[in-house]
């Protein structure tokens, strides 16, 4: 039971960060129709720029965070205007998912270039102390309470943005519906902007609060994407609760396969939860199933 | 007609063609290229960039640091030292490719490098084609300089010697119970082949066998299992992350055996800081193949030389690694006389016995013809009192 | 003038160069020279599949992968002599590619790439995890390959069998491609439902595109497991495939000469980049982004321009006239107006 449990803390709070991921893939996804492969590198980024601020110049955590954030959504603000934009204006599908493709891998470069000659793997002093402490008989680290307790928060605000405000309603209008939200006099292409701006700005949150539990590396960007769009594609890559719920989801399979099954199964059981739901159940858990019109 | 008229020319161009590749060989001194009257060409690779690139491109500098020093004082036998550098990317097409771009087209007199352990052995059969000699420096596969090659010699330690010092480290220290816990990459496989064949040997029986990614973030399922076994000694496989990782993930629980590393972890100060627990690495030692930590008081010229030259880099063990292959690199070619051609070098470096360099831990032996591992000795390194030292 | 400076004239003077080059260059120019050949054929594989048939498909890499470890796996397991053991690795490859039209039927767009993405991943996986078959992580060297009774080692026997094939395959894809096989690629491509309504099978049709790019690219495998002379899973990773795209797309899609162009010029343009130490990584990746984002036709399209005699049938439809992406024409599943 207490092997359970232990599997099942770190599963959650590991969800918790794929699901902060999967929430910028979704939201992405939902107003523009494609899926952001270079997402991935937004995190990293997220997580180096808030290196930058809080180790390398020495400035407190909270405060790197937030910059870290602002500069996420700055960069999804650039990423949007230099690659998005242009592509979406004139290319197909295939040829702005290999745009994003390249631009990942521009990104990885850039990084690995910028930091790399730091080491491999830079360390991220804990926001709080690192000693574990003991909930309900677990020991946890209290990193790991920290990044699930703002994880919940970050995404409780992305529902209320979603939900409650203009800006919000415009994306999900944009999203449900671009031809009609342009008739009724929504700017999409700002609305694609912020969304992409959002959606950078989470990723790097979640970069960020993830750091000192794990080290940062340029790889680090395409690992968490693939298992963010497996918790993406298991909730469904329509639905945002489908994205948190997925996320936690996938996070306690991997350690419950990895505790139960086969310790190399780790690191593939995104890839199988991938292939199954695709293969079996497209739409995911609560994606909707969309009508395709000719 | 048009069709039988090209396939026609092409035809005659590939019996052309043919006949000119298959023809005499070119007169090309292979025993003495990269050698000019004041020059030799040493070429290198490794990894530029990416997670192994302390391996590469640092054990490059190192080297770079001694050439510097040597040819400071006039070179070699008057002939300065010039490094040609190779990026393999760690991988086996880029070592081949590497290699062939040395030996061929760059034309150098002989290659000082190997970085990655999967990719340096993928370049074998192609060093051992070429005949171009070849020192490894950072590379730790025995297979790659086991069984003996004529013109491939290593002065890094290999897995093997190391994996049986982890076992007879652990067993000093009185462990019963052994674990080990690996990566399942080429690295960790050449180690822990000649680990599992010595645990056999000595009948010894693992209480746990784990694999952990060289990527991984969390190691909660591997730390319950090794909590739940009781091991009291764990060998870890593994690069300095996922080695973090899992050190952290078990003190989280409560775990807190012998942890035996190995000279991939080899830099105390930075593990310590990937740990990122107080006191983690009380009961942590780990192998080196360098005889000083950078910081201390005789590896200071060697920091200076090397942030004149680099003024990005701080001295690291990786450097080192660069500095004593360096070192008797120079040796070899010292000894191989002013005459020199490839296999009065391949013979000097035979000769080198009981050679002391100031990176390496023990003295450097090359007993060839029976061995090419000239780096028999590795030291253990701890924490006392919070200072890393050797272990006598 | 056509016949001078035409897409004819092109392929012969630039096979005619690879056929005399081991006899002009030193081992090493012989050996990029080989991997021009080899890259020439993946990329005329998967064009097939992205540029004509516009299945986004993410797997080649492995596909190349798989034609590698099967030929190098059936010399070394069980003593197969090459010209027994490439095909093998070439059928393996074609048919687990085909397999990866069944998942191509029900999704298209994103949801195939990162479906055909995760079976990428895991087969690399099965690579490095299934030691008792594939030798693990580490790789393996596969027996010397003995081309008797030709008078050639396995170096020459090599290049001139990458030659000969790459020249064939080159054939075969521009004779299928103005065929009615061609025509129905493109009309998957250009919609799939009005595609259906015409009467073209798509199951038909996509395990064709599948089950060719997969055989071109294990052919490649095959012959790049005896150009090196050893097999790991480290050469099968993202940025291999990242280079096979940015060959597809640097030529032009839905080109088959433009395959060629493009396979050539990648091949030189990572030789230049090692050459100048310059990151891969950026370098591929902003070509991808800056070809796609103005070019993604690729150079054959300034080709056409400029020069007589580069028609191919199909043409490439240039992205100005294309709708919008909301409006796409292959999305998985989406509401429209």
């Amino acid at each position: 039971m207490e092997y359970f449990s232990y599997l099942m803390a770190t599963g959650i709070s590991t969800g918790a960060l794929y699901a902060l991921v999967a929430l910028g893939i979704v939201v992405i996804y939902k107003s523009t129709q494609v899926v952001n492969f270079a997402h991935g590198e937004m995190f990293m980024l997220g997580g180096y720029l808030g290196y930058t601020f809080h180790v390398m110049l020495g400035w407190p955590y909270l405060l790197s965070f937030l910059l870290a954030v602002g500069a996420g959504f700055v960069l999804g603000l650039a990423v949007d205007r230099v690659a998005f934009r242009p592509l979406m204006q004139r290319q197909t599908m295939v040829s702005v998912l290999l745009a994003m493709i390249g631009l990942s891998f521009v990104l990885k470069g850039v990084a690995r270039w910028l930091w790399g000659g730091k080491g491999d793997y830079l360390s991220f002093p804990p926001l709080v102390s690192p000693t574990p402490i003991s909930f309900g008989g677990i020991m946890v680290m209290s990193q790991q309470l920290v990044v699930l307790g703002a994880a919940c928060l970050v995404m409780a605000a992305f529902a209320v943005f979603f939900k409650f405000t203009r800006a919000g309603r415009f994306m999900q209008a944009t999203a449900d519906n671009p031809k009609a939200a342009k008739l009724v006099g929504l700017r999409t292409d700002r609305v694609y902007m912020y969304t992409f701006a959002v959606g950078s700005a989470v990723a790097a949150a979640a970069a960020v609060l993830m750091a000192p539990l794990t080290l940062l590396y340029p790889d680090i960007g395409f690992a968490l994407f693939i298992k963010a769009f497996a918790a993406a594609v298991l909730g469904g890559l329509t639905s945002i609760p489908g994205a948190v719920v997925g996320g936690f989801l996938i996070g306690i399979i991997e350690q419950l396969a990895a505790g139960y099954i086969h310790s190399s199964l780790q690191e593939v059981a995104a890839f199988v939860v991938i292939m199954l739901v695709l293969t079996f159940i497209p739409t995911g858990l609560f994606g909707q199933r969309r009508l395709r019109k000719v | 007609m048009k069709s039988t008229r090209i396939i026609a020319s092409l035809a005659t161009a590939g019996v052309i063609g043919f006949a000119l590749a298959a023809g005499p060989v070119r007169a090309q001194d292979a025993q003495t290229q990269g050698i000019s009257s004041n020059e030799i060409r040493i070429g290198a690779y490794g990894p530029f960039a990416g997670p192994v690139y302390m391996y590469g491109k640092l054990a490059m500098n190192g080297v770079e640091a001694v050439f510097d020093k040597v040819n400071e004082a006039g070179g070699v036998h008057g002939r300065k030292l010039v490094l040609v550098r190779e990026d393999d990317n760690c991988k086996p097409e880029g070592a081949i490719g590497a290699v062939k771009k040395l030996a061929y087209d760059a034309k150098v007199f002989a290659i000082i490098g190997g970085a990655c352990s999967n990719s340096t052995l993928a370049s074998v059969p192609e060093l051992e084609k070429s005949g171009i000699p070849m020192v490894v420096n950072s590379a730790v596969a025995d297979a790659i300089s086991d069984p003996v090659r004529k013109n491939i010699y290593t002065t890094m330690i290999t897995s093997s010697v190391e994996s049986r010092a982890q076992v007879d480290y652990a067993l000093a220290k009185g462990a019963k119970k052994i674990a080990v816990v690996r990566m399942t990459d080429a690295w960790a496989m050449a180690r822990w082949n000649p680990l599992e064949a010595y645990l056999k040997a000595k009948g010894i029986t693992l209480v746990e066998d784990l694999e952990l990614g060289v990527d991984a973030n969390d190691a909660t399922p591997q730390a319950l299992k090794l909590k739940a076994s009781g091991a009291d000694a764990v060998i870890l496989v593994l690069y300095p992350k996922p080695a973090a990782v899992l050190i952290r993930d078990s003190l989280k629980i409560g775990g807190n055996p012998l942890w035996v590393g190995q000279t991939a972890i080899n830099d105390f100060t930075a593990f310590n800081k990937q740990v990122g627990v107080p006191g983690a690495l009380a009961r942590f030692a780990t192998i080196t193949s360098t005889a000083y930590q950078p910081t201390d008081p005789e590896m200071k010229d060697w920091a200076e030389r090397l942030k004149k030259l680099f003024p990005n880099d701080e001295l690291s063990t990786f450097n080192m690694n660069g500095i004593g292959s360096a070192q008797v690199l120079v040796e070899g070619l010292e000894r191989a006389g002013k005459d020199l051609t490839r296999d009065k070098f391949l013979a000097a470096m035979g000769t080198i016995k009981n050679f002391n360099v100031d990176a390496y831990a023990g003295p450097i032996t090359c007993d060839s013809p029976k061995s090419h591992q000239c780096n028999q000795a590795p030291g253990w390194l701890v924490l006392e009192d919070g200072k890393v030292v050797r272990e006598k | 003038m056509r016949h001078l400076v035409g897409k004819r004239a092109f392929i012969v003077a630039l096979f005619g160069a690879l056929l005399l080059a081991p006899s002009v260059t030193n081992q090493y120019q012989t050996f990029v020279a080989n991997l021009i050949l080899l890259y020439i054929i993946l990329s005329l594989g998967l064009n097939l599949l992205i540029g004509f048939a516009g299945q986004l498909a993410l797997s080649n890499a492995a596909m190349y992968g798989i034609g590698a470890y099967g030929t190098g796996l059936m010399m070394a397991h069980f003593g197969f002599p090459y010209w027994a053991a490439a095909p093998c690795g070439a059928l393996l490859a074609m048919g687990l590619g085909t397999l990866l039209a069944l998942p191509a039927l029900r999704l298209s767009g994103i949801y195939l790439a990162l479906a055909t993405l995760a079976f990428a991943q895991f087969t690399y996986w099965v690579m490095t995890h299934w030691t008792d078959v594939t030798f693990g992580a580490g790789g393996f060297v596969p027996p010397r390959i003995d081309f008797s009774p030709l008078p050639v080692n396995q170096e020459q026997g090599i290049y001139y069998l990458s030659w000969i094939l790459a020249l064939l395959l080159y054939v075969v894809a521009r004779r299928a491609m103005e065929s009615p096989v061609g025509r129905a690629f493109v009309a998957i491509r250009d919609g799939e439902v009005a595609a259906q309504s015409l009467g073209i099978d798509l199951l038909r049709y996509k395990s064709l595109a599948f089950a060719m790019s997969g055989f071109y690219a294990g052919v490649a495998g095959a012959l790049y497991c005896g150009l090196l002379g050893f097999v790991g899973p480290e050469s099968f990773d993202l940025l291999q495939m990242i280079l096979h795209k940015g060959a597809v797309v640097l030529g032009g899609m839905g080109s088959v000469v433009g395959s060629v162009i493009g396979g050539t010029l990648l091949t030189v343009l990572v030789e230049i980049t090692k050459e100048a130490k310059f990151s891969i990584e950026i370098a591929f990746g902003g070509l991808l982004v800056v070809f796609v984002l103005f070019q993604p036709s690729g150079l054959i399209v300034f080709i056409r321009k400029w020069l007589p005699g580069w028609d191919e049938r199909l043409h490439y439809v240039p992205p100005g006239t294309a709708p919008p992406v909301q409006a796409a024409r292959t999305a998985a599943a989406e509401g429209d107006d």
